[in-house]
């Protein structure tokens, strides 16, 4: 208690303490809903069907969806639990569409051949159950399996999703280093698209493809058109910015992402900027993002790898912690961005052979990147690899 | 539902609502999803203490997960204040404590025996303080959590166990079999080694001990001749110095240390913080105008008596082992003197070296010594008077 005092006096403002309010007014935390509006009242009558029939999976389904919806829309993991807790209340055997729910909980925890069983079993009871083709499909992408995930569009395709399963060719074709073919997809599929959110999502693709083709131009014309539309997305402001600091313009990162700190991917990208730029913030950025993944480690959440071997290679200035990260990651996450922190992470130690399996895939696609090619040690006219099953 | 929307309206919305779940799927699928949510999932903090039967601990629960386990907004308006909180202390202590079971040849009986509300990264929480007693006061003790796990399967409890003194950490997951936390009750040299390290730590640390220290050490290299400092004339007469003065301040603190560990002896612990800040004080004072001359041990022995207090209250705050009480004691007053003698040897010989310099004369003994006073005279009057400012 005595060196705690001494230390406390030391170090006073930083430290919390519990203590007890003065006044029983005293407000200690607001809530992201109040009784009574229209998503309590939704989930109130969610929940009550769910309990009324326990026998039904569709309730379970129904209520955990809405969890789900919830997770994204608020950016709350805590609704990604509770969509869980709601489909383990179901004991029976399941339909369709609790199998593809459970699938979406599983991947969330990158729990993929979990998701992937998931997806496989919902479409053997329902194989025009069109979400399990789409969540199936994104999956596969992210395990760099875009032949596999091409049979997932062309479902999709069947059953009259031409936006979605737009999109969903279009990234296989990217992924699978088919760059023209992957832009003119993307962009059949935004002339189809119904909804703003579509479009933005649409855009930045074309952007990063745009990126990786080595035009930047049409790569910024496409995001500031994503950007003009209005609509709020951590996926677009992530993809501009990374596209900002390639191009050395970090103080637009900082316009660009300010008052955005609360975002852990957008506060890396911060950070960056401002490490590079040496302004002020950066320390306390840093302290701050070191912290939230410390925190991630201590529950045992794996989602952050590739992320955290960024911070540690670009701010940090630790590519050997880097590099264990970067591989740790890519058992998991195998895109675009995953394999490009590991061929960074290796060059940076010198040791580009432990990024093998990001060079194999540069090679087998021969996906068009100029910069990940450099780092590779390939040639930058690759050879035009079999196309993806149609 | 009684809504006012027709059934085909509903169904429409529905539709559309589905169209951009199924949307999201390529959206979060397709980058980091973890990092792509702004806020951290829900974790517990659970610290406890079990020494012999002995239990004792803190658990931070978020506001937020009580609100949906057992309902604080009490007028639904969204905001959860500290009245509703209050209202609702024994059934939130009833659902803590049917989340929860530890046992050490058998169940251990737990009572909530205090609440406050603390802040964490993600918001407000409250913190419970727990007391009980075990069956059984050696062996493994079992943890079985099962907080939440009916309504958030990515809940975790982060645990942080002093188990007979040694700590140890876990990440609890609702749901899963008690977790076994082994009967480690170390060895004795083991847990001397633990509490040495813990007694080295604790003197680096407690920055009034180590200010006290330095204050009767400054003139250790100088000599008092016609009313102004001069340096030694050579090492040895500052040695033999710095060893009285050290030795008598480690006899006195070990005494005292060992008869308030023991619990033979008890003193008001705001009494003990506050004498310790003025004995920085006087130490500090007869440096610029000495009153004690050449007899500081006997100063070091005086308040070295009250600084064993003040290490033995943190001594208590680490739980001594019942199994090897005297091993880790001895530990701990080793580590103490190790850490103290480190503290020593880097001094000295800098010291030594400097002593015919104004750099020293000036700066570091008169600077110096003004700035520990003041420093610790605003530590005395913090405790005397139990106020707080960051300082």
């Amino acid at each position: 208690m005595w060196a705690a005092a001494a230390l406390g006096v030391a170090a006073a403002p930083a430290l919390s303490a519990p203590y007890v309010p003065a006044s029983d007014d005293v407000v200690l935390e607001r809530l992201p809903w109040r009784a009574g509006d229209a998503t309590a009242t939704a989930l109130a009558g969610l929940r009550a069907a769910a309990r009324s029939d326990p026998d039904s999976a569709q309730a379970a389904a129904d209520l955990a969806e809405r969890y789900f919806d919830l997770a994204l829309a608020q950016g709350d993991p805590r609704y990604v639990g509770y969509a869980d807790a709601a489909l383990a209340r179901f004991k029976g055997e399941p339909g369709a569409e609790w199998l593809t729910m459970r699938g979406v909980v599983r991947q969330y925890r990158h729990d993929f051949p979990g998701a992937l069983q998931d997806f496989e079993r919902a479409l053997q009871k329902d194989p025009s159950h069109a979400p399990a083709h789409a969540w199936r499909g994104a999956v596969r992408l992210v395990q760099a399996e875009p032949t596999l995930a091409m049979q997932d569009c062309e479902a999709l395709r069947r059953l009259d999703r031409a936006a979605l399963a737009g999109a969903c060719a279009g990234l296989a074709f990217a992924y699978a280093g088919r760059l023209e073919d992957a832009a003119r997809t993307l962009e059949q599929a935004l002339a189809s698209a119904g909804a703003d959110e579509q479009r933005v999502w649409l855009l930045t693709r074309l952007a990063e493809v745009a990126a990786w083709q080595d035009r930047p131009q049409v790569a910024e014309q496409r995001y500031r058109q994503a950007l003009a539309l209005g609509v709020e997305s951590v996926y677009l402001r992530t993809a501009w910015a990374d596209f900002l600091l390639d191009e050395s313009r970090p103080a637009e990162v900082l316009q660009t992402l300010d008052g955005r700190e609360s975002v852990d991917s957008l506060l890396l990208r911060l950070t960056e900027a401002a490490t590079t730029l040496k302004r002020p913030q950066a320390q306390g950025w840093q302290r701050t993002l070191q912290d939230r993944y410390a925190a991630a480690r201590a529950r045992g959440d794996t989602t952050h790898l590739g992320e955290e071997a960024r911070f540690e290679l670009q701010v940090r200035g630790d590519p050997v912690t880097a590099l264990r990260l970067a591989q740790e990651n890519y058992t998991t996450q195998r895109e675009p961005r995953d394999a490009r922190i590991l061929l960074l992470s290796a060059a940076a130690t010198g040791n580009l052979a432990a990024a093998r399996a990001a060079i194999d895939w540069l090679q087998r696609t021969g996906f068009e990147d100029r910069r990940m090619r450099a780092l590779a040690g390939l040639s930058s006219a690759p050879p035009r690899p079999d196309p993806p099953a149609r | 539902m009684t809504h006012a929307i027709t059934p085909v309206r509903a169904a429409c919305r529905h539709r559309l609502r589905r169209a951009i779940a199924w949307w999201a799927a390529f959206a979060t699928a397709l980058l980091v999803t973890g990092s792509a949510l702004a806020h951290k999932a829900s974790d517990s903090y659970l610290d406890l203490r079990i020494t012999g039967s002995e239990v004792s601990g803190q658990w931070d629960i978020a506001l937020r997960d009580i609100e949906v386990a057992i309902g604080l907004d009490a007028d639904g308006n969204g905001e959860i204040r500290w009245g509703e909180v209050r209202r609702r202390h024994d059934a939130l202590a009833a659902w803590a404590l049917s989340s929860l079971t530890v046992a050490r040849e058998g169940p251990c009986a737990l009572q909530v025996t205090g609440h406050a509300v603390d802040t964490h990264t993600d918001g407000a929480y409250a913190v419970l303080t727990l007391a009980g007693q075990c069956q059984g006061s050696g062996g493994p003790v079992s943890l079985d959590y099962r907080l939440l796990g009916d309504i958030d399967t990515l809940h975790r409890g982060l645990l942080k166990l002093s188990l007979d003194g040694v700590a140890q950490a876990a990440v609890l997951v609702p749901g899963q079999a008690a977790t076994v936390f082994g009967s480690t009750s170390p060895g004795p040299l083991a847990s001397m080694a633990t509490f040495l390290v813990q007694g080295v730590w604790h003197i680096w640390i407690g920055l009034d001990h180590i200010l006290f220290l330095l204050a009767l050490l400054l003139p250790a290299v100088l000599v008092r001749r016609h009313g102004r400092w001069i340096g030694v004339p050579n090492f040895g007469a500052a040695v033999r110095d710095v060893v009285a003065v050290v030795t008598a301040f480690t006899a006195a603190h070990s005494i005292t240390l060992s008869l308030a560990a023991l619990g033979w002896v008890s003193l008001p612990s705001r009494w003990v913080e506050s004498v310790i800040a003025a004995s920085v004080v006087l130490a500090a004072a007869n440096n610029l105008r000495p009153v004690i001359g050449g007899r500081r041990w006997v100063v070091a022995f005086g308040f070295g008596l009250i600084h064993g207090f003040g290490f033995a209250s943190v001594l208590a705050d680490l739980g001594l082992p019942a199994a090897t009480l005297a091993w880790s004691l001895a530990g701990f007053n080793i580590g103490v003197e190790l850490g103290q003698l480190a503290i020593v040897a880097a001094f000295l010989p800098l010291a030594y070296m400097l002593r015919h310099t104004g750099l020293y004369r000036q700066v570091i003994f008169t600077g110096g010594s003004w700035a520990a006073m003041v420093l610790a005279a605003l530590w005395f009057v913090q405790r005397a008077f139990d106020l707080s400012w960051p300082i």
